[in-house]
């Protein structure tokens, strides 16, 4: 016999995306229990944040100090060795030196210890976390999804009845399937990462020292992750045909790859491989972007890398899932709150969610594309011409609902900001007017702005819908509201 | 609803937390402490109202009177 419990939501998983769910939902004083698999802290991979996670949703979430206390790497941009320009460039979060802004930098965070600062605040704000706790499936009652069933680290079997099953539990897990549905995989962005740490790498100079670096070379590329002082992540990215070769030594393959990206070798020149504790393993993860058909149906929905993942080349992973936990919090609020019928939040959930992750996989492509294709395989097969520039705006369409712009033009327009802005130790490269101008930057730029200007202006920020005849943030940032209108 | 100079100045004053009659047309909005984070409020602000500019536009000119200029054109435009 199963134990019951009974919540308004049950969370299925406890990273960014399921305890910024719980913690935004208990916050409006509903119940919510937060299943999670293993017992924190523990490790995962995806270190490098965005300002819109740092500033707009921790804020809500009300750790904004405790992440400052914490003491991670400050990141002003990103560094690439990218595109046709052999010196590397920026991507800074501040418009200029004279235009930045209190939310012009994001960190680069040990997942271990920024995750369960996350998951710690989900308790405090009411949240019944449950660590050891794997769920097996979703029950269901007709159409609707009506609970979880998982076991603890006894083995006894509960079941948990709630209004909605938000299913945050990651890219290996299963529990996605309750929605329904299928899981598109691009075509172009069946990548691998190999990955471990790194002791005495040396860091970029100056103010850009917390700047995660990206540095494209034959085969791929390597992210460069300043985690403290001494501390790097590194990892390379390269194309599944050489999955292969991660079935032998690791070690051997990964510091292969490093040998063959100029760049990252010289930073690594002095550096010694970590080879104990957490961070001595090296690790591989298929970094294959995909997106499910549905994102919920009624009882359920997806967040995170349980609704989809896109390429690791601009720090996304933690916000497309706090800013999924986001969306999902506020549905389920305005249901809860009687303000609006289910379909309406939930649509308004979905849509948001697909246009962010169609937004930056438009970007994505156009940003592959300027790495020169030359003779090898896996920047060839990445480049947007002809037949691929229609694959890759089908699958946009696919998962996204429509795309906006012919990417080959988007691919254009940002080889020749990048080209105009200049390298990231001129003074042209400290501003960002012209990367910034680009059609497929502002799209991207749009709704993580909008999240922190939130975080930083508070509730009095008037909102447009950003979906045409879509809703609006409700005043406290928690729930949704119809647009009363210009 | 549409926009007005003394609106336009009015959301200027008030992400910046100044009053209105402090800031002048041709003054330099930086210098008042006008950042990134500001700008992309002010383009929302007036998307709710109607009105749409960009960030890019809105940056390389601030001053009330060029941020003016810039949204009676656009005004006008969608007449």
């Amino acid at each position: 016999m199963s134990v019951k419990h009974s919540a308004d939501v049950v969370v299925v998983g406890g990273g960014p995306a399921g305890s910024t769910a719980a913690a935004l939902v208990a916050r409006r004083g509903h119940r919510v229990i937060l299943l999670e698999k293993e017992t924190f802290p523990r490790y995962q991979i995806g270190e490098s944040l965005l300002p819109a996670t740092v500033h707009g949703i921790c804020n809500l979430l009300g750790v904004t100090e405790e992440i400052e206390k914490a003491g991670f790497t400050v990141k002003r941009g990103g560094s690439f060795r990218w595109g046709t320009n052999p010196e590397p460039w920026n991507f800074l979060f501040a418009i200029s030196p004279e235009l930045t802004g209190p939310t012009s930098f994001a960190y680069q965070v040990e997942r271990m210890k920024f995750d369960d600062i996350l998951l710690k605040n989900a308790a405090r704000q009411g949240v019944d976390v449950r660590e050891n706790a794997t769920v097996v499936d979703v029950t269901t009652s007709g159409d609707r999804v009506t609970g979880v069933r998982y076991t603890d680290a006894e083995g006894t079997e509960h079941t948990v009845e709630a209004r909605w099953v938000v299913d945050g539990s990651g890219n290996r897990s299963r529990i996605w399937k309750g929605v329904g549905g299928e899981r598109h995989y691009s075509e172009f962005f069946q990548n691998i990462a190999l990955f471990g740490y790194f002791e005495g790498g040396k860091r970029l100079p100056g103010p850009d020292a917390g700047n995660i670096l990206c540095a494209a070379f034959d085969e791929g590329w390597i992210w460069y992750i300043p985690l403290s002082e001494t501390l790097t992540s590194v990892g390379a990215v390269i194309s599944r045909e050489h999955a292969a070769r991660l079935q032998g030594d690791q070690e051997k393959a990964l510091l292969g790859l490093i040998d063959r990206c100029a760049i990252v070798k010289d930073f690594l020149s002095e550096a010694s491989r970590v080879t104990e504790g957490v961070y001595g393993e090296i690790r591989t993860r298929k970094d294959y972007s995909y997106s499910n058909s549905g994102f919920w149906r009624p009882g359920m929905a997806l967040v995170g890398d349980a609704a989809c993942f896109i390429d690791p080349v601009f720090s996304t992973g933690v916000h497309l899932a706090t800013y999924a936990g986001l969306l999902v919090a506020r549905s389920i609020n305005s249901v809860l709150a009687g303000e609006l019928a289910e379909e309406r939040a939930f649509g308004e959930f979905e849509g948001r969610y697909r246009r962010e992750y169609a937004v930056f996989y438009e970007f994505l492509s156009a940003f592959y594309d300027m790495q020169s294709s030359e003779d090898n395989y896996f920047w060839k097969a990445r480049k947007v011409t002809g037949m691929q520039a229609t694959d890759l705006e089908a699958f946009t369409t696919l998962v996204g609902g429509v795309h906006s712009r012919e990417l080959a033009l988007s691919s254009r327009n940002l080889a020749e900001a990048v080209e105009r802005t200049g390298t990231m130790q001129t003074e042209s490269g400290e501003r960002m007017f012209h990367l910034f101008g680009t059609p497929v930057v502002t799209d991207v730029m749009q709704e993580m702005n909008q999240i922190q200007a939130r975080g930083v202006l508070g509730e009095q920020t008037p909102e447009a819908p950003l979906l045409p005849g879509g809703l609006v943030p409700a005043r406290d940032g928690l729930g949704w509201a119809e647009f009363s209108g210009a | 609803m549409s926009l007005t100079h003394e609106r336009v100045r009015g959301d200027v004053a008030d992400v910046l937390s100044e009053p209105p009659a402090e800031i002048s047309d041709d003054e330099n909005l930086l210098d008042r402490g006008l950042d990134s984070i500001r700008v992309m409020s002010l383009v929302e602000r007036w998307r709710a109202a109607g009105v749409h500019t960009t960030f890019i536009e809105l940056a390389e000119h601030p001053t009330v009177a060029a941020w003016w200029q810039l949204i009676s054109d656009r005004m006008e435009e969608n007449r």
